[in-house]
């Protein structure tokens, strides 16, 4: 209890029958209402702040179907105005693994939140200001080029060839800055299906195959249960497992290996890609999750990317209500694994009567 | 006959070379730098198309597209919204307003003239 009141973060932690167990301190804080209130009522009976409590309200509903769900919301707070609170919402079982309720740990990232939004608010006004001379560079060049202004003598034609070519190269660098800084992490995970295992490895290491042979890198796939079904938006989650591969193949050793294993794990499957190259020193295990981040300094690095790879693979399985673990020591390969989202074919309730059949029988 | 498009954009730069893309295709180009000057121009020259910029001192292309729909005078005059820079949902929120459609700067000149060929009818050429 001690613990848990002196945490950064604020817990909720409502009983399987939805009810309100423990509200800490920070908890209090952000959702307005008062713990001794609060303990022993549904959450949507309180009174405090109505954006967090129906979204956590929302989100504990949703717990029948996914393990954990995290969202941003914002909230209106009366001594500083708007704030950000991120709410992650988590099954809990008991020791027998049935269901005894859900935990949710919110926390304030207004600073991340105002300071993203401030990126990308320059990034958006750098490529105005970027493209309006661009977009004269770019017509005057072309009509010039196709002798719309007159014609043009050997020389001066491939010089203006040059100067449409060099625009477009450069037009297509600030799209490229832009889609860097107007990444949309809640936009992940939106269209979730049910496909086979095997539908999401499919042509998964194609990418690869070449980067990986020029570097005389062994790529591997082996996969468990590949009939198994999933339950994720597909397009998304291959990107999630191309974006670990490529890591692995960017970071991996020459002559080295990548083995991409999904394998059992429990009742689901675990998707897992292991290299034998640089790794990653594990004070900066949490920060490569982290938008931008790079272990190594932009202005001298071997490898190319823009620090986003992890991000959004992270983003992307998060929404699937996992997490991708990461294990690795600097100079000794690294593992990137996360539990695949599987399809539940059973509610908490179907699970619970299945078990009362199981004991009728004779 | 010859087809007029109004080119509304406070970018000098824009203006002119979107004029030259477009009058050596065989349009006539009118041109205003703002918003106000547009929505006046609009009325008096009834263009057969509008390229319409969003960022714009004093009203906005957003403004200029509501004002212009909500004129009789000027409300079938089809507009194309023309803009360099990323706006949440702007695609959608340009149809919405009653664009015809969204266009991107930096522009290929051959799209340009194609799109504007579309909507405002075959030019002289």
């Amino acid at each position: 209890m001690t613990a848990i009141a002196s945490l950064m973060d604020g817990v909720v932690y409502t009983d399987p029958a939805g009810n309100v167990a423990l509200l800490n301190a920070v908890a209090e804080e952000l959702v307005g209402a008062r713990s001794l209130v609060a303990v022993g009522k549904r959450l949507r009976d309180l009174t405090g702040r109505p954006e967090l409590l129906q979204a956590i309200g929302a989100d504990l509903g949703r717990m029948a179907e996914e393990r954990e769900t995290t969202r941003t919301v914002e909230v209106h707070h009366q001594l500083k105005d708007l704030i950000y609170v991120r709410c992650t919402t988590s099954r809990v079982h008991d020791h027998r693994g049935r269901p005894a309720g859900a935990m949710t740990v919110l926390r304030d990232v207004t600073d991340e939140f105002k300071t993203d939004q401030l990126r990308n608010q320059f990034l958006s006004i750098v490529a105005h200001e970027l493209r309006t001379p661009l977009t004269g560079i770019k017509a005057f060049a072309t009509m010039m080029a196709k002798g719309a202004l007159g014609a043009l003598a050997e020389r001066q034609q491939r010089a203006c060839d040059s100067i449409r070519e060099q625009a477009l190269r450069l037009e297509h660098q600030i799209d490229k800055l832009i889609k860097l800084g107007t990444l949309d992490v809640a936009a992940y995970g939106q269209q979730k299906e049910d496909f086979a295992a095997k539908d999401l490895v499919a042509g998964l290491l194609a990418p690869f195959e070449e980067p990986a042979r020029d570097r005389r890198i062994a790529l591997t796939l082996a996969v468990e249960g590949g009939e198994a079904l999933l339950h994720a938006d597909q397009h998304d989650l291959r990107r999630a497992c191309q974006s670990l591969i490529e890591n692995a193949v960017k970071f991996g050793r020459d002559g080295g290996k990548v083995a991409v294993v999904i394998e059992r794990r429990g009742d689901g499957l675990r998707f897992r890609v292991d290299d034998d190259g640089i790794g990653v020193d594990p004070r900066y295990h949490r920060r490569i999750f982290e938008k931008f981040f790079q272990v190594e300094d932009p202005l001298t690095r071997h490898h190319g990317g823009a620090g986003l790879g992890l991000f959004v693979a992270n983003g992307i399985v998060e929404a699937h209500g996992c997490r991708i673990e990461v294990e690795s020591r600097l100079g000794q390969g690294a593992s990137f694994a996360f539990d695949l989202p599987m399809t539940v074919t059973r509610t908490p309730e179907a699970d619970d009567r299945a078990v009362v059949t199981e004991e009728d029988k004779p | 006959m010859t087809r007029t498009v109004l080119i509304i954009e406070d970018e000098k730069l824009i203006v002119v070379s979107t004029q030259m893309v477009l009058e050596a295709a065989g349009f006539r180009v009118e041109s205003a730098n703002n918003g106000e000057d547009g929505l006046a121009k609009a009325r008096a020259a009834t263009p057969d198309l509008i390229l319409l910029d969003i960022m714009m001192p004093g009203i906005d292309g957003w403004e200029t597209l509501t004002r212009l729909k909500r004129d009789p005078a000027t409300s079938r005059i089809p507009v194309i919204v023309f803009t360099a820079r990323e706006h949440a949902r702007g695609h959608q929120r340009s149809a919405d307003l009653g664009a015809v459609d969204y266009f991107r700067k930096p522009f290929e000149p051959d799209e340009l003239v194609e799109l504007v060929g579309k909507y405002a009818g075959e030019s002289a050429n």
